[in-house]
């Protein structure tokens, strides 16, 4: 259905997509994911050429939209768009949004465009609403003429950029239960959302975007529950990560003790659980520091936002070291009493051949 | 609506009061400090010395003035209307005016006299451009003063100085045979007795000269009225063939156009206030009076009717071309194209920048300097440019007030640009536009008023025709305005009509579901 290949989109100071190379096929119904400023709204916006992208190549069928021979005003009438943003054409009503494109475009008449439209705006429960202006509406109600208004062009493919985000809280079920609805008609769709729950729920894909391309692409089983990718991982636990490495005896105690706490407060960790982590830190470093010589250490700290659960991994060098069973008393005591579960691994071959993992609790 | 409605009219009543309440104030105002007692008795010239001297603005009287009392203080005003009012209001102790016209002056107001001793003596003649036709047409004219049978000049001054003016018969100018052509003859028509407007018409002494003079050379005559200082460049640039407007010879005009032989030589005076004049017209008379000698005497409505024609003329093809030269350069430069921005920037910059009196008078005497064009047109042309400027501009900033996502949502219908701008996007511009538009054509209406600068007798010249006539200093002004503020009103009504019509948040249920059952 829709087949991009080396889609490059760059500005001049940033490149959100380097190189994405993918297949849609009909029906599918995709949820694209990923870290804010990683390109999803962009490819968006490159399939139906709202950006022109900087270089690769796209088909519809058998038509390539990146021919600047095609007509894309044709190929647009095909693609519906629901934006972050409605847009709505402020000077017409509900109803005439609803019909103008499929009588200025389609050449139907102003009745058929009104029979459908009306159709449509029952569908997606403002069918009273028709004669009002767009600023007589709330955020959802907008959006769900604006998906009334995709919808009345029949495209054969519908484009939702971000369709909740602008949208109070209280008002984005009702378009997500519209958006919903959409998605069981068998309609190719393509969903920029940031609703991890809801894009599991509608959609038989996933695109999830890192790094200027699709990063991993997948079932939504794989993709939620069983990510391959350490970023998709990161992203699907909403973990946030801290990395630290110290390589000699005398580091810097307190710009290290520093930097744990500017994290904590910028992932608005609890006080409480930034104090444990604070304090296993530097429990474990005081154990390591006075049992070895040549220190070098590499920590990773990171934070679930969904769990509320964060594991330090420290890896270190140096002959065979498991201070969970060997070590001082009181130092261990305290490591055991805040961890909910701590493991040591020995791995042959490797730079830092010590690997202890702490697991704190709420 | 109904409340905006009774709003408007309240505003223009409030208006129309004050304006009567200026007229009450200038009016009393004059007469009290006019009845003030006059302390220095000024008995001749040299009692003049220190005091404050008004001239009219273009004449060469202040040469005299400045020799003959070093010591007076020089004040330049446009009119004789304007000096007069200036000398009863006592602004001015003293204004210099040739004695023929100071004749009529003292008929025409009683509150003045003239000091009988001569400041100057003048001669007046006739002006020519400096070139070979100029040159020609000039010793054609010596040639006619010198055929002309003796006494001739003198009986011509008997008939226009005298008081009765239906002894002042003009010949018919239409009925020349223009057997060589047609002259065009510049002159400023606030100058009576030698050029005045009488019954729609210029007339007076130097008018019949003119027309004896074409008669015996055989050419047929137009006579273009028009600001006594547009006549030089008039003359200079060849745009009319003579000029006669009371133009006394001197030496530093001898350098830029050629004179003929004098024809006529006199003296120039000082006006002055006359010692304990009487002062009890009553206000309503006075007003009665005024409206008389406006508007009644000599059919001078038809002037005004004339001049309100030309007026709305000028503004409504400005308004109409103004639109539309806006509306193609903002669409040639909507697109970003570096060339045509470069370019409107430039002329926008140059336009806008530019005083419009100064505008018009290179459109007139430098652009169409050698083309024989009409006053009304170059004035269609200036205002058109300046008005285009204007809509430029506003349709910049109502377009861009339009957000980018109306573009967005509209070209991810499958619209075209061109659709997407005609359709979406102006529409919603509009109700931007037109609250500015309509204020830009009220100062429209308003800044044509200098037109009389190139020879078109607008609303304001025909004010200043009957001014210079009638040497009423208020009554034709304030009339005016009130019929600017006539006009005003009348525009700023059918732009209003069409904001709301266009305003599409203001349509029926029944035209927005036009053709369709439901």
């Amino acid at each position: 259905m829709i087949r991009i290949e080396h889609l490059k989109k760059s500005y001049q100071d940033v490149t959100p997509l380097k190189d994405v190379s993918v297949e849609i096929h009909d029906g599918d119904v995709i949820s694209v994911i990923g870290p804010s400023g990683t390109g999803k709204s962009t490819l968006l916006r490159c399939i139906n050429q709202l950006e022109k992208p900087t270089e690769g190549r796209i088909w519809l069928d058998d038509m390539e939209i990146t021919d600047p021979k095609t007509d894309i005003n044709k190929v647009r009438q095909k693609m519906g768009m629901v934006f972050q943003s409605f847009n709505l054409f402020d000077h017409k009503t509900v109803i005439e949004n609803v019909m103008l494109a499929p009588v200025d475009l389609l050449g139907k008449s102003r009745q058929q465009a009104y029979d459908t439209g009306m159709e449509l705006l029952k569908k997606v429960g403002l069918g009273e609403k028709a004669l009002n202006y767009p600023d007589q509406l709330s955020g959802g109600q907008k959006q769900r003429v604006a998906i009334a208004r995709a919808l009345a062009m029949d495209p054969d493919v519908i484009l939702l950029d971000e369709p909740t985000s602008a949208l109070d809280p209280t008002m984005v079920g009702e378009v997500q239960s519209a958006i919903r609805d959409l998605a069981q008609t068998g309609k190719t769709m393509l969903i920029v959302t940031h609703e991890m729950h809801f894009a599991k729920s509608i959609c038989n894909r996933v695109f999830f975007m890192d790094e200027g391309k699709i990063y991993e692409d997948g079932s939504p089983e794989q993709i939620f529950d069983n990510p391959k990718g350490e970023n998709t991982r990161r992203f699907i636990h909403r973990l946030k990560v801290l990395e630290l490495d110290i390589n000699s005896r005398d580091y810097n105690f307190l710009s290290v003790v520093g930097e744990i706490s500017a994290y904590c407060s910028r992932n608005q960790i609890a006080p409480k659980m930034a104090k444990h982590i604070t304090l296993m830190f530097e429990e474990v470093m005081r154990i390591l520091v006075s049992g070895m010589n040549d220190l070098s250490i590499h920590t990773v700290c990171e934070y679930s936002e969904q769990t509320e659960v964060a594991e330090l991994a420290f890896s270190y060098n140096g002959p065979r070291f498991d201070m969970t069973s060997t070590g001082d008393d009181l130092g261990l005591s305290i490591l055991k009493g805040l961890t909910e579960k701590n493991s040591y691994e020995w791995l042959e071959n490797s730079d830092y051949p010590n690997l202890l993992k702490l697991t704190i609790g709420r | 609506m109904k409340k905006k409605t009774i709003g408007k009219s309240t505003i223009l009543f409030l208006l129309a009061a004050v304006l009567v309440g200026i007229l009450i104030v200038l009016k009393e105002s004059v007469i009290c400090t006019a009845s003030e007692q006059n302390d220095h008795v000024i008995d001749s010239l040299s009692d003049l010395n220190g005091k404050r001297i008004g001239i009219q603005t273009g004449t060469s009287f202040d040469a005299a003035v400045r020799e003959k009392m070093p010591e007076a203080h020089l004040e330049y005003y446009n009119g004789k209307a304007d000096l007069l009012a200036a000398l009863i209001g006592k602004k001015i102790d003293a204004f210099i005016v040739d004695e023929a016209v100071a004749q009529i002056l003292i008929r025409e107001s009683k509150y003045v006299v003239y000091l009988p001793e001569y400041l100057d003596s003048y001669d007046f003649a006739p002006i020519f451009p400096k070139t070979r036709d100029g040159e020609q047409l000039r010793n054609q004219f010596n040639a006619f003063l010198e055929h002309l049978p003796e006494g001739t000049l003198d009986d011509l001054s008997v008939k226009w100085f005298s008081e009765n003016e239906a002894d002042k018969t003009m010949p018919d100018i239409s009925r020349l045979e223009a057997k060589k052509g047609v002259l065009k003859l510049a002159t400023e028509s606030g100058y009576a007795p030698f050029e005045y407007m009488r019954d729609g018409k210029v007339v007076g002494y130097d008018m019949e000269l003119a027309a004896m003079f074409c008669e015996y050379s055989g050419y047929g005559l137009d006579i273009i009225d028009m600001n006594f200082d547009g006549i030089l460049p008039a003359i200079q640039t060849s745009k009319c063939d003579f000029a006669l407007a009371g133009i006394s010879i001197t030496p530093e005009r001898a350098e830029s156009v050629l004179f003929s032989k004098p024809n006529f030589s006199g003296g120039t005076v000082a006006m002055i206030l006359k010692e304990n004049a009487e002062y009890n017209d009553s206000f309503w008379d006075s007003i009665i009076e005024s409206f008389n000698k406006t508007f009644i005497r000599e059919n001078r409505w038809q002037l005004f009717q004339k001049g309100i024609m030309t007026t709305l003329l000028i503004t409504i093809f400005a308004v109409l071309f103004g639109t539309a030269l806006g509306f193609v350069v903002f669409m040639s430069c909507r697109n970003g194209n570096p060339v045509a921005n470069i370019i409107t920037q430039f002329f926008m910059w140059l336009i806008q920048g530019m005083p419009m009196v100064v505008l018009l008078m290179i459109l007139f005497y430098v652009i169409f300097g050698s083309v024989a064009i009409n006053g009304v047109l170059v004035a269609i042309i200036g205002f058109t440019l300046t008005f285009g400027a204007s809509v430029f501009g506003l349709l910049k900033t109502g377009v861009g007030a339009v957000g980018i996502g109306q573009y967005e949502g509209a070209y991810a219908l499958g619209y075209s640009e061109r659709q997407t701008f005609y359709k979406i996007i102006l529409p919603q511009a509009m109700p931007f536009v037109l609250p500015a538009y309509k204020g830009e054509i009220v100062s429209l209406i308003k800044s044509t008023a200098i037109v009389g600068y190139i020879a078109v007798q607008d609303l304001t010249k025909i004010g200043d025709i009957v001014r210079g006539r009638t040497y009423e200093a208020f009554f034709p002004l304030i009339a005016i305005t009130v019929i600017y503020f006539a006009l005003e009103t009348l525009v700023g009504f059918g732009v209003g009509r069409i904001s709301v019509n266009i305003n599409p948040k203001r349509r029926k249920e029944s035209e927005i579901l036009k053709g369709i059952k439901h």
